[in-house]
């Protein structure tokens, strides 16, 4: 019985999908089999999805054979994919069937525009897409294969190649052979080549689940600040010490002195578990860490900033690297640096005379002694900064925010908890943070108000507050959001 | 120079006799020119047939022995008319483009092509941009070949049968005098295989050896009334039959299977290998087309030679013809012949098989079964596969959501994406206006995050498209065009006709220096250069010239101006024509050429500053606004820091270019603090040396808890 291979590589535009290809298909020529390789490149090669199919034969003497130009559903016995959404779209063209096909996939993503795009988290599901890779395929095997491939300097597709060279029925010499025949970057191919072959004998490493941060919480206050954590719930102290000492750094002990007392508010009410608690925690701390104009400034100006620029940028030794801020503060951030009682009085003014839309772009080298300098005067503002106009907004709408917390837990601890997820909706800048709080007051003013005086039935109170909360996310614009509250609106009358 | 190198591809052009030709279809075809003595060869870029004019354009110099005159024709009009060497003189020709799109363009100068015929062999090697993969409208050339009497080869994909094929075309051509077109799809082009070469032929009249004098004056020679009508009868009656003699004669198309059998399929050469996969599925047929059903390959689909229809047909119970695309011109072709031969076999085609869309596997499978069916002669294997595959695609689905789409976008740090941005943030400021969208890379605009362009009307018709808008709307609208498409049509069919009718509207010329979505080929605007052949013809003098008054140039990066820009052009006062040149190297093109250079001045101790763009992951709130007003692949997302956050933060990876559109675009849109710019000083100059020890100085001298970085 004569061999007959049949190979689908899913690739994206400028991978160097075609010259993997190339080399297996090259190689196989060359150890006598007959091969044939075609593609669908074109504009797709523009960033976009493609594949690759190749066919290989035994030779047969005076036969000469009729190969597929396309691929066949159920008759791919290898399929090679240098990202993970790639390797699931293979599955669903059928392609990868537990009788026949291995799959050697990246884990790597390379997200799509869509999921770039989303307001929130619009990444699709790492764990889902393995799944459905495994449960299709003969057997699949999973690695990084784009940071192994980082990681030596060299290109994925020579990674690729070395990992399927065990499943190939050409001599790893000959694949060798292909790649110095083709003369581009030999030298990183062949190392590549050989980092994938040893990948696939080694287990292969699982990739990050998404939403896992890479830091782990704090499990304990900073030194000297433990009392605080002493009538909380030991379910809740990683999350409560994370807070304080977030919020040490971006003010002071008093900070989170009172982070933690609003925290207390909460301990004793029935209905507040753990993972009620925990939530509220998170987003507490984060919204009274709230990202004003001297955080900014603080965070720009820390040291390890500058030494991880100089490591992303790939400086070398002796390189100078300089860094520029693009900034661009409108009237809001400027004056809500200023103490309420004045900066409230020109804010009113800044937008009676239409000054809003105002802004200063400025581009600002942290790295030069005038950069720094300013952004040193801006962190400077610190100790001022509970009395300044966005300070004291901010902590306005976290005692509206909490307030509002307290009654739904009252009435429906599942509602409660899907409006302390609310909070991550006010977040940002500039227009960002403009469209976060007319959305949440949107939400509040719509859905939360009438469903706690009973204007709006109860039953679907947190099911509400989830559809309201996915609805101000779905569109910049506000539409999603306005239809809810709309449809909402007739549910009352 | 374009954007692939063929170095190795035209040594694999040189080779003679007996010798093995390793590689692509395209350039399999490329090399059976040269050996068909090929006196000219003429086109216009696009996939999946490029690299035919390329590869020539960069191997003049190598391949001079021939003197093959070459041309990168402006657009497929010229190039069809550039086949008007062979009415006259007994000249091999060739010219290439992408179809169906191309063949329209080229449709004028075919007609009068074809109208008197040739004398030399005149081909036409078209890519069938159809199916997977295909970017244009899925239309068949074969309409355009019926209409002129063009004959149109589809050869099975098999590149020793695609080089025959290429030969005989010139044959086929010469002995009906009429040009012939070769249609390619996709895969066929890209598929690589090998055959057995021979020797180039150098053509009797060519550049090197050229004509000494020009041709007699001959009325039937041109197109013009009253030899059109001659003409027209000359196509019936001589040119036809004389075509399906050599057809027959020559064998152009193939038998393969048993002779008697009650069953037959005729099938579009292209389309075989796709046949036989499924025959095979069914147990009719193995990897090496050891057929036992009778199949009739058509290497040539028009004309079909009747009497090899009715061959091929007498004594059949059914025969089912394979024939991809809408209108099924061929089944109609086979019907009407074994109507008048008066032959009982029943015909099967497009009732069982789809009328619209690619025949993929599972499509010609399904086919296939209906036709054993009907006959019945179903195979088990076939309907069991068929049953298998549908199961497994239900669970599949059942299993998880398809995949959302991976559409092809901007490159990392095009020059287009931030006219685009531009546009959307005065779409925000200002509402929507009409969008001609136009051919090019920046039809990606009409992808998300963009998502804009209100019709697409073909190559360069942008701003014609959107006369009638203009003449019927209060707000102004606005034509894109690149320029590429500025100088294939955009000039006279937009630019002329905007000025004669005095069009009050806003064009804006994309000037990034080559025809970059067919593989950055030179235009005439395109920079001169010693390996290209662009003559630095410069857009806006054109423009004056032709009596446009309003013409302001932009850097097309610069976010701000451009939106100011089109701003003030679609808030004039005045009336007419306003056109914004948004120049900027395409960044493909300019990291090719920029790369090296950079590299060269490093190694050799030159001060180079290498800009990237960084956010700050702290700062970032995870909003992903500047995603929205970009979508370029380096700017992407990663997983929060932050413990106490969960949305993913913006990322800019390793591969930024260092354009500069994250900064403008923050600076346009007010978008938030997270960007900043990184400039890598390499081999730094004792000044900037300076500068930095007092800069570490002051900041160590105000932080003196933390130790300032060394570099």
């Amino acid at each position: 019985m004569s061999r007959h291979l049949r190979i689908l590589i899913a690739a994206l535009g400028g991978e160097g999908g075609g010259v993997l290809a190339g080399w297996i298909a090259d190689a196989a020529v060359a150890e006598g089999f007959m091969a044939q390789r075609t593609s669908i490149p074109g504009v797709a090669q523009r960033t976009g999805a493609t594949t690759y199919y190749i066919e290989i034969m035994d030779r047969a003497e005076g036969q000469s054979a009729v190969m597929a130009l396309s691929p066949c559903p159920g008759e791919v016995d290898l399929v090679v994919a240098s990202e993970l959404l790639e390797a699931t779209r293979v599955v669903h063209g059928g392609f990868v069937t537990q009788d026949r096909t291995t799959v050697i996939s990246s884990t790597q993503r390379v997200f799509t525009i869509q999921e770039r795009m989303a307001m929130g988290d619009g990444r699709a599901d790492v764990q889902q897409m393995r799944g459905v890779v495994e449960r299709f395929a003969r057997q699949a095997t999973f690695a990084d294969f784009g940071a192994i491939a980082a990681s030596a300097s060299c290109h994925v597709n020579s990674v690729l190649l070395g990992a399927i060279s065990l499943l190939l029925p050409m001599q790893p010499d000959s694949l060798r052979a292909a790649i110095r025949r083709d003369g581009r970057a030999v030298d990183a191919n062949l190392r590549g080549f050989d980092l994938g072959r040893n990948v696939v004998t080694q287990a292969s490493p699982g990739p990050v689940a998404p939403g896992t941060p890479d830091r782990p919480l704090r499990a304990l206050p900073p030194v000297g600040l433990e009392d605080l954590l002493e009538g909380l719930p030991s379910g809740i102290h990683a999350t409560v010490s994370e807070g304080i000492h977030r919020l040490v750094d971006f003010q002071d002990e008093a900070l989170a002195r009172s982070f933690v007392q609003k925290i207390l508010r909460f301990v004793s009410l029935p209905n507040a578990d753990d993972e009620l608690l925990n939530e509220l925690a998170r987003h507490l701390a984060v919204r009274m860490s709230s990202e004003d104009t001297i955080r900014v400034a603080q965070l720009k100006l820390r040291d390890e900033r500058l030494l991880r620029l100089a490591r992303e940028a790939k400086a070398r030794d002796g390189d100078i690297v300089e860094v520029t801020e693009f900034l661009k503060p409108g009237p809001e951030e400027l004056l809500s640096v200023l103490p309420l009682w004045i900066g409230r009085p020109l804010l009113v003014a800044s937008q009676r005379l239409r000054l809003s839309s105002l802004s200063f772009p400025l581009k600002i080298r942290t790295s030069g002694i005038f950069g720094f300098l300013l952004l040193k005067m801006l962190a400077a503002m610190k100790p001022w900064r509970p009395k300044s106009l966005r300070a004291i907004q901010e902590a306005a709408w976290v005692d509206e925010w909490l307030t509002l917390v307290e009654a739904s837990l009252a009435v429906d601890p599942a509602a409660a908890l899907q409006l302390i997820e609310t909070a991550s909706l006010v977040r940002g800048y500039g227009d960002t943070w403009k469209r976060g709080h007319a959305s949440w007051r949107c939400i509040t003013d719509d859905v939360v108000q009438p469903m706690l005086s009973g204007r709006l039935p109860r039953q679907h109170f947190a099911d509400a507050l989830l559809q309201a909360r996915l609805a101000a996310q779905a569109d910049p614009e506000g539409h999603r959001l306005n239809d809810l509250v709309k449809s909402l609106k007739s549910l009352a009358a | 120079m374009a954007e692939v190198s063929f170095a190795r591809e035209i040594e694999s052009l040189k080779l003679g006799s007996g010798q093995i030709f390793h590689g692509e279809g395209i350039m399999a075809v490329t090399k059976a020119l040269l050996q068909s003595g090929v006196a000219y060869v003429g086109g216009y870029q696009g996939a999946p047939v490029s690299h035919l004019l390329d590869v020539m354009i960069e191997a003049q110099d190598q391949l001079s022995d021939l003197g093959i005159h070459v041309e990168s024709c402006t657009n497929e009009a010229a190039a069809a008319a550039m086949l008007g060497a062979s009415i006259n003189y007994p000249l091999r020709g060739v010219v290439t483009w992408k179809s169906i799109v191309g063949t329209n363009v080229a449709a004028d100068a075919l007609s009068n092509l074809a109208s008197p015929g040739v004398l030399g062999g005149a081909l036409i090697v078209v890519g069938e941009d159809y199916g997977e993969g295909a970017s244009v409208i899925q239309e068949r050339t074969h309409a355009f070949a019926l209409k002129s009497s063009l004959w149109l080869l589809d050869p099975r994909p098999d590149l020793t049968t695609i080089v025959r094929m290429v030969e005989k075309s010139f044959e086929l051509s010469e002995a009906s005098n009429t040009p012939v077109i070769m249609e390619l799809r996709i895969r066929a082009c890209h598929v690589f295989g090998s055959f057995e070469a021979k020797d180039n032929v150098a053509a009797t009249w060519s550049a090197a050896n050229p004509i000494d004098k020009p041709a007699d004056f001959q009325y039937m020679r041109l197109s013009h009334p009253p030899v059109t009508f001659v003409q027209e009868a000359d196509k019936i009656q001589r040119r036809l039959p004389a075509a399906q003699k050599f057809i027959v004669d020559q064998k152009l198309n193939e038998i393969v299977g048993p002779e008697q059998h009650e069953l037959g399929i005729i099938v579009q050469g292209g389309l075989f290998n796709a046949l036989n996969g499924r025959l095979e599925t069914a147990g009719l047929s193995d990897g090496f087309a050891r057929a036992n059903i009778p199949v009739l390959v058509l290497n040539v689909t028009h004309p079909l030679a009747p009497s090899q229809i009715t061959g091929f047909c007498a004594g059949k119970k059914s025969v089912l013809i394979v024939e991809e695309g809408h209108p099924e011109f061929i089944e109609q072709a086979v019907g009407q012949i074994l109507r008048r031969a008066d032959i009982q076999t029943r015909l099967f085609g497009k009732d069982v098989l789809p009328s619209a869309g690619e025949y993929s596997p599972m499509v010609m499978a399904r086919g296939l079964s209906a036709f054993l069916a009907a006959n019945d002669q179903s195979s088990e294997k076939l309907d069991g596969w068929i049953a298998s595959t549908d199961a497994h695609l239900r669970e599949v689905r059942q299993a998880s959501a398809p995949p959302p789409p991976r559409l092809p976008g901007f490159c990392t740090g095009c020059p287009e994406r931030p006219v685009f941005s531009a546009m959307k943030l005065l779409r925000q400021e200002s509402g929507p206006v009409h969008v001609a969208a136009d051919i090019g890379c920046h039809a990606f605009a009409t992808f998300a995050p963009f998502d804009q362009g209100n019709s697409i009307l073909g190559y360069g018709m942008s701003l014609a498209s959107a006369a009638a808008v203009a003449g019927t709307q209060k707000q102004r609208p606005v034509s894109v065009m690149g320029d590429g498409g500025f100088w294939h049509n955009g000039l006279l069919t937009g630019v002329a006709g905007a000025v004669l009718n005095k069009q009050d509207s806003v064009l804006v010329v994309m000037n990034n220096g080559y025809s970059s979505a067919t593989g950055a080929q030179d235009l005439p605007s395109s920079a001169p250069n010693p390996h290209g052949r662009g003559k630095g013809v410069d857009i806006e003098k054109t423009l004056r010239g032709m009596g446009v008054t309003s013409v302001t140039r932009v850097r097309s990066y610069g976010v701000s101006k451009v939106r100011s820009a089109l701003r003030k052009a679609l808030g004039a006062t005045t009336k007419g024509l306003k056109v914004i040149i948004a120049d900027g190297e395409c960044q493909l093109a300019r990291q090719r050429r920029v790369r090296p250079l950079e590299a060269k001045a490093v190694a050799s101790g030159t001060r180079v500053v290498r800009s990237r763009f960084w956010v700050d992951p702290e700062v970032c709130t995870g909003d992903h606004s500047c995603m929205r007003l970009s979508g370029c692949p380096s700017l992407t997302i990663k997983p929060n820091e932050d413990p106490l956050r969960r949305d993913p933060v913006a990322h800019v990876q390793s591969d930024c270019v260092g354009c500069g559109l994250c900064g403008e675009v923050s600076h346009a849109a007010q978008l938030c603090p997270s960007f900043a710019q990184i400039d890598v000083i390499q081999n730094p100059s004792v000044l900037d040396r300076l500068r930095r020890n007092a800069a570490l100085a002051v900041r160590r001298w105000l932080s003196p808890a933390h130790q300032g970085p060394d570099a």
